[in-house]
């Protein structure tokens, strides 16, 4: 008998409008242009939430009514879990349980139920800092009081055959049968080539994560970044294999959340002319309006 | 809302003792970072204008109405909010003369992932994300006041 297939919301992050935050747009103007795309939900990060981590009753009623307003469902929170805050030593693991408590419940309060945990680590490739099991094992019970999932985002040059994804995280899940640890699978790690104007990236694309290595990590998953850097006026995006990835994903029943990250060249140099800035502001909202007609036109809605 | 540079010509001018004498000159400053840091984090380098260095010890913060050292903001368990810019205060004998000026600014912070982390865990450095994010910042300014 066939599996049934997924049906995964379309979603934005907010992190794809950074550059023009605060600066030309208010929150309400990012929840403004996700509407006009169609997208049914949104990852926010910790720092968008005013005066962090204690937001006013008036800041948290104006976000329900952006979410009503705009119909728009929460989807992710990003947030970090940093134990190097502080001259000297690293935070210990009652410090880093109260730091991760703390975002659960602005999480639940504001309607997140996923999580992307930045964990500590010591490398461009994301292996994460010895001892991390210890304070994330701790958190889980909070994590399940307050109804979230935290996830560890596999992000170039990260891949899904990097060693620690299995020797530390999954073995990790396995080992505390927790459903409360999981994967942001970012599309990034998917990329097999350079993207246009971005040729001087630091990495290489010739060990990438293959699009049938995701089906592993599937279970774990919950909200995915659905990385673009260009997509072309057919609404498309040449560098990542997004209708294979997507297919599998659907074909193997997943119903998650995929936000639109954007995070194309001028993400990198918006800051550094005027030129670069006008461009931005321009080009960086029409680059997610082109991404989420792409996502529905492989998801179909 | 915040100008797209770092270092916001918004709040550039020379203050003022209470008998009216110029005491120095302030301007804001921005990280370009897509997040907020602790203070805690956060690694002050010195300003130097027009080639003239101003030590970082010898630099007031504002943040949030409240003035702090260098020292204190290690310390100061606050969140700078994202877009919210940091006063800097520079005591200068008779400021800055009216016209443009050349202000440059190290800032770093202690990042933790992309990268090794802090060597100078006594924080006496810039942090340890200069490989990716430089820490020298700089703009050209026009003084009215």
């Amino acid at each position: 008998m066939d599996k049934k297939k997924g049906h995964p919301q379309r979603g934005i992050s907010v992190y794809s409008y950074e550059n023009l935050l605060g600066r030309t747009m208010t929150l309400e103007d990012c929840f403004q242009e996700m509407y006009d795309t169609g997208a049914t939900c949104f990852e926010l990060l910790t720092s968008y939430i005013d005066n962090y981590p204690n937001p006013s009753t008036e800041w948290i009623d104006k976000y329900w009514r952006l979410c009503e307003k705009y119909q728009l469902q929460p989807a992710e929170l990003g947030h970090w879990a940093e134990n190097h805050l502080h001259r000297g030593p690293g935070m210990s693991d009652d410090e880093m349980v109260e730091e991760l408590k703390q975002d659960f419940r602005l999480a639940n309060l504001l309607g997140f139920k996923t999580l992307r945990t930045k964990i500590t680590c010591v490398n461009q490739i994301c292996d994460p800092e010895p001892g991390w099991q210890s304070y994330i094992e701790k958190a889980l019970p909070y994590a399940e009081k307050y109804d979230v999932r935290m996830q560890n985002e596999v992000h170039l040059p990260t891949t899904l055959h990097t060693p620690h994804i299995r020797d530390e995280y999954l073995d990790f899940i396995h080992r505390t049968k927790t459903c409360h640890f999981g994967f942001n699978i970012d599309f990034g790690t998917f990329q097999y080539r350079a993207a246009e104007g971005m040729e001087h990236m630091p990495w290489s694309f010739e060990d990438v994560t293959k699009p049938e290595e995701i089906v592993d990590f599937l279970p774990y998953s919950f909200s995915c970044h659905t990385k673009f850097t260009n997509v072309n006026e057919n609404f498309e995006e040449t560098t990542i294999p997004y209708k294979e990835v997507i297919q599998l994903m659907v074909d193997n029943g997943w119903s998650g959340n995929l936000l639109s990250e954007y995070e194309g060249p001028l993400r990198f140099s918006a800051e550094k002319s005027p030129e670069n800035f006008a461009a931005a502001m321009e080009v960086i909202p029409e680059q997610i309006r082109r991404h989420q007609i792409m996502m529905r036109n492989l998801l179909g809605y | 809302m915040v100008e797209y540079q770092s270092i916001q010509q918004r709040g550039f001018h020379n203050t003022y003792d209470e008998n009216g004498n110029i005491s120095g000159f302030e301007f804001r400053f921005v990280p370009n970072y897509y997040k907020g840091l602790w203070f805690t984090q956060c690694r002050f380098g010195n300003v130097t204008v027009d080639g003239e260095t101003f030590d970082r010890d010898d630099l007031i913060y504002e943040y949030d109405g409240l003035e702090y050292t260098r020292e204190e903001m290690f310390d100061l368990e606050k969140y700078w909010q994202f877009r919210t810019p940091l006063t800097i205060r520079v005591p200068k004998k008779d400021g800055l003369a009216i016209g443009y000026h050349q202000i440059q600014l190290q800032f770093g912070w202690v990042l933790n992932y992309n990268g090794a982390l802090e060597q100078e865990a006594d924080g006496s450095g810039l942090g340890n994300m200069s490989h990716m994010f430089g820490t020298d910042h700089e703009r050209k300014l026009l003084l009215c006041r």
